[in-house]
């Protein structure tokens, strides 16, 4: 009985919801829902054929035996080398016999990314190779089950065994050692920031000095822009992480996080310096030199010439330069006074979490790959990320056409060497930690509290999560 | 004279409520003409609707980085399946409570009723759980399997075969005629109209879902339609605003489209839901 | 005989019935459950805590303004898709005469459009530096709050983006309401000479009051989730949880901080305040129909 009316019913559902008006002939209807509704099932089935990423994700579980197939896990919108994951894994794919990569896009960067895993571990199921953004190497090591590079490498290609010291800079590779001394992975995406300039807006309000290097020039020029042109001076980029704030700070002579030398560690941010530099752009933003608001719509603004200054990562380069159409230049970050600049580096490292031997193969395999001359000048084409390796800037088949092109560039290759670690909280608290300290920045930039109120109870709050 | 007038009161309500009906539409014709405009023109000339250079390049542009055949599909199989599930167990529900005379019926209908009040973050994280237990997540039918009843339906149903005058069933009853053949031969074609509606407005809430499915559906392969946009905002490279615009026409052309269609049932339907209780 | 009957009514209610228990009063038992537990997701065990979850909950500093957030979100809510609503459906019943029907179908239109696709909208229309809003606003000397980062206002362009979704809905439920009212007796009110908000306050509401209880509850109770989805496209609850509500802090901390125990008992404590609201439904409403009936 159920079954009749299972058959009869869901045939003229589809077929009313579908096809036919409400209310027409019945039998008619259902004669042609049938068919529509297989219809719809084959067009389903041929799509599964057709499409091979499709068949692979089928083959996960299923019956292909030949190929070891392993997950990548990336935050690569489209906008932000997207399409450069898809061409560097599909031709791996083409070319590679024994493994199949399926790539998985993540939304919302790294966060995000990190936030998926710990829900997929849920599931007892591992990607095998993943994109960790540098905020979250403690706690990605200190919570999750990995292969070292160079353990991969010991096991499945010994013959590569000096593959790292051969092919990276020392103060690059260490961007990946947590606290614990241990190389988690391997530099992958490296970026940091580099201040935009609308030099068109920027003589307009009658800054004559186009060359800017400290923040106190970006100051006195933002409120030209303010009182000249009624437009906003500057905008620092904002999302959820404090990466952007962390070189401004810095290089003021701040310190996020101090090793306090028996092993623990303690949030250090509320210093002076720290203090006054987040105070001196909480005022701008209140006396409307400054923008205080979301990434996107601060990027936007620039491009739309309502701001004049932009500060944020390289990785925004061909936006910038496809879509500004007035001149626009790039500067190294600014110091402020003649304090040492310190800029952290951006991006991600590739971290394996396959647990299989067979799959840990694959993924070292793979991840040589990526790191290859070719396929890093691709990365860095398509992302617009400075190469973690050496050779590729330089290489007749790596970027050195590139480069000559695309001069916003040259900045952010020259200021590699103020390049240091991504303040990444320690522990299991991570997470939390890296939220208080966002939380902080928009009650300071918000005027709800002064920036010393702010980050002085943030500072507590991070240091009693970090003590034992 | 008075007549007069009050003809003029009303041309002047109909053109203020005209504005205020642009005003409302403004957002979708602001989709459709960005999604025709270069980025650079997008971002430049917010304000004027007509491309300058109109093109097609965002649409080819989304075929292009996206299995967006196969995203659609998943997104019309999730929503056809959906619908056809739900408005299975809600007819059989609602046949039950109208036409059984079963013991506690009260009390289930308030127990139904009651899922309405029951919010979604309730059941996300233990029905999270479930669907990676039994290793659906990640697949369609990790969206589907929660939603395999609805108490909308049931209510819009049982509304729809309480109307039906109770004579016509006693006397079915009387003949002994098989509660099969009551459903089928009596009942159904009498709801059928209730049935379209209903089911026209689980085809589109389906579709527009995106609560469950982000939290589910991890690979592009699998995506809908409402996660696809996701591919193309707010990343460290920055928005593609025309391109998320052409997804975003594409993601609402098909319930506008049924909209314009049913657009009389669909609003009856709705109507409905709310005096009647 | 009888019995046979019954069971087969049995029968055809159990899928609905599994469908529930499997998949929403299950998992609301053991939400319940998991309130009393610290947990990450992950972790082998289960950390048993008694009632510190709630007790956090409700000594957080955090958790007074998500209180007070969920509360303006209402307010807000209830201005833009219950009195709006009740307002224009009121012009249009007995002010306006014509096009009825037009107009209905035009202002339903947006809700079937994806909350996902309206947020992404918005965020372009509303850009308060860049967006057409605020070129129109600067036009005629106005500056648009940078609302994205503004405590207050992000809440109010958070709810207009939601009732954009809900308003038609809304709308055409509280029309059909107000059509039940019985034409005469506003007409002999109209000839008594008792002026029209009179007339509105004193007869249209109370007589379509039972629709009006029920959109006021379908506001809070889908409303509130309703307007997860632009917090969770836009603002991701900021800034400083500016524009986080109940429902969207039990997400963020189940998935962003993976903290199960408190995202459990923010759940639990948005069920009671939906229970109560369900009861006043039936209170009210239900029996309503009954005596409709």
């Amino acid at each position: 009985m159920r079954k009749l009316i299972a058959t009869c019913l869901s045939a003229s559902l589809i077929a009313s919801t579908l096809i036919t008006g409400c209310g027409s002939t019945s039998s008619a209807g259902s004669a042609s829902t049938a068919s529509a509704a297989e219809a719809t099932t084959k067009t389903q089935t041929q799509d599964t054929t057709d499409t091979p990423a499709a068949e692979s994700t089928a083959s996960t579980d299923t019956t292909n035996t030949e190929k070891t197939v392993i997950e990548y896990w990336h935050c690569n919108a489209d906008t932000q080398g997207g399409t450069t994951v898809e061409e560097l894994v599909s031709k791996f794919n083409a070319e590679n016999d024994h493994i199949e990569v399926v790539a998985k896009y993540n939304p919302d960067m790294y966060k995000g990314l990190m936030q998926n895993l710990q829900a997929e571990a849920t599931t007892g199921n591992t990607p095998a190779v993943v994109q960790i953004g540098w905020a979250f190497l403690e706690y990605f090591s200190n919570n999750f089950t990995y292969t070292t590079p160079q353990e991969a490498i010991d096991l499945y290609d010994p013959e590569s065994a000096t593959f790292l010291t051969d092919n990276f800079l020392p103060n690059v590779l260490d961007l990946a050692v947590n606290n614990n001394g241990e190389q988690v992975g391997i530099p992958y995406s490296v970026s940091n920031p580099v201040l935009y300039i609308n030099e068109d807006l920027l003589t307009e309000a009658g800054v004559t000095d186009l060359d800017i290097d400290t923040w106190e020039e970006v100051k006195a020029a933002s409120e030209l822009v303010r009182d000249n042109t009624g437009k906003y001076g500057l905008y620092i980029q904002e999302p959820s992480d404090f990466w952007a704030q962390q070189a401004y700070m810095e290089s003021n002579g701040a310190q996020l996080l101090t090793a306090n030398g028996d092993g623990t560690f303690s949030a250090t941010f509320a210093s002076e310096e720290g203090i006054e530099a987040l105070q001196t752009y909480a005022d701008m933003v209140a006396d409307g030199s400054a923008l205080h608001i979301t990434w996107e719509e601060g990027c936007q603004a620039f491009v739309d010439g309502n701001c004049a200054m932009l500060y944020t990562t390289i990785a925004r380069r061909a936006y910038v330069q496809e879509n500004c159409q007035f001149n626009v230049s790039t500067v190294k970050s600014p110091t402020w006074g003649d304090k040492e600049r310190k800029i952290a580096a951006g991006g991600c490292f590739l971290a394996i979490t396959a647990q299989e031997p067979e799959q840990i193969a694959a993924a070292w395999e793979f991840e040589k790959y990526l790191y290859s001359v070719e396929s890093m000048a691709a990365w860095t084409i398509g992302t617009g990320y400075v190469p973690p390796r050496k050779d590729v800037a330089d290489a007749e088949n790596g970027l050195k056409s590139f480069l000559a092109e695309n001069a916003l560039m040259t900045p952010a290759i020259e200021q590699m060497d103020s390049v240091t670690k991504w303040t990444s909280f320690p522990g299991d608290a991570g997470l939390i930690a890296e939220q208080t300290l966002l939380d902080a920045r928009d009650q300071i930039l918000g005027g709800q509290s002064s920036a010393k109120d702010a980050l002085e109870s943030a500072q507590e709050q991070i240091n009693a999560l970090l003590s034992p | 004279m008075k007549t007069k007038q009050e003809k003029r009161i009303q041309i002047i309500l109909h053109v203020i409520l005209c504005l205020m009906i642009l005003l409302w539409l403004y957002p979708i014709i602001f989709a459709v003409c960005n999604s025709f405009k270069t980025s650079q023109e997008a971002l430049n000339h917010v304000i004027s609707l007509i491309p300058l250079a109109p093109t097609i390049d965002n649409y080819v542009h989304v075929f292009e980085t996206l299995p967006f055949v196969r995203i659609t599909l998943n997104t019309l199989f999730i929503a056809v399946t959906v619908t056809s599930i739900k408005l299975l167990t809600s007819f059989m529900a609602a046949y039950a409570l109208v036409y059984f005379d079963v013991k506690g019926k009260g009390i289930l209908y308030f127990l139904m009723l009651s899922t309405m009040f029951i919010p979604f973050t309730v059941s996300m994280i233990p029905n999270y759980l479930l669907i990676s237990k039994w290793k659906l997540a990640d697949t369609v039918f990790g969206v589907i399997l929660p939603q395999l009843a609805d108490v909308l339906g049931i209510f819009m149903l049982r509304q729809a075969m309480r109307g039906i005058p109770k004579s016509i069933i006693e006397v079915a009853r009387l003949d002994r005629i098989s509660h099969k053949k009551t459903m089928k031969e009596i009942v159904l074609p009498i709801v059928k109209p209730s049935l379209c509606s209903t089911g026209i407005i689980f085809f589109i809430n389906s579709w527009n879902e995106y609560v469950w499915p982000v939290l589910i559906l991890k690979s592009k392969e699998n995506y809908t339609l409402s996660l696809a946009l996701q591919m193309f905002i707010s990343a460290e490279g920055g928005t593609n605003f025309p391109v998320a615009m052409a997804v975003s026409v594409m993601t609402m052309s098909i319930p506008l489209v049924l909209y314009l269609f049913f657009q009389r049932q669909i609003i009856d339907t709705f109507a409905m839901s709310g005096i009647k209780g | 005989m009888r019995k046979f009957e019954s069971i087969k009514g049995y029968l055809l209610l159990l899928p609905s019935l599994l469908a529930f228990c499997v998949f929403l009063f299950y998992p609301m038992l053991e939400t319940i459950y998991l309130s009393f537990f610290d947990w990450n997701l992950i972790k082998p065990t289960k950390k048993f805590v008694g009632f510190s979850n709630y007790m956090e909950l409700f000594t957080d500093a955090t958790s007074l303004v998500i209180l007070k957030n969920t509360l303006l979100y209402i307010a807000i809510l209830l201005i833009f898709n219950l009195v709006m609503p009740y307002l224009l459906a009121l012009f249009l019943e007995f002010i306006v005469k014509k096009g009825k029907s037009f107009y209905k179908a035009v202002f339903f239109l947006p809700s079937v459009i994806s909350l996902v696709v309206g947020s992404i909208l918005y965020t372009w229309i509303m850009n308060p530096v860049s967006g057409p809003l605020s070129f129109v606003l600067k036009k005629v000397g106005l500056t648009m709050p940078i609302w994205s980062t503004t405590q207050g206002w992000v809440i109010a362009v958070l709810c207009i983006i939601t009732s954009w979704k809900c308003f038609g809905y809304n709308f055409i439920v509280i029309l059909a309401g107000i059509s039940g009212v019985p034409k005469e007796v506003v007409e002999s009110a109209k000839v008594d000479d008792v002026s029209m908000h009179k007339i509105f306050l004193d007869l249209v509401i109370p007589m379509s009051a039972a629709t009006g209880i029920y959109v006021l509850i379908y506001c809070i109770v889908q409303g509130l989730q309703f307007v997860y989805t632009p917090i969770k496209v836009i603002t991701q609850g900021g800034p400083n949880y500016a524009s986080s509500n109940l429902i969207y802090n039990s997400y963020h901390e189940a998935f962003t901080l993976f903290r199960t125990g408190t995202s459990s008992a923010c759940s639990v404590i948005t069920v009671i305040i939906f229970m109560i609201l369900l009861i006043l439904e039936f209170r009210f409403v239900e029996r309503g129909i009954y005596y409709e009936n």
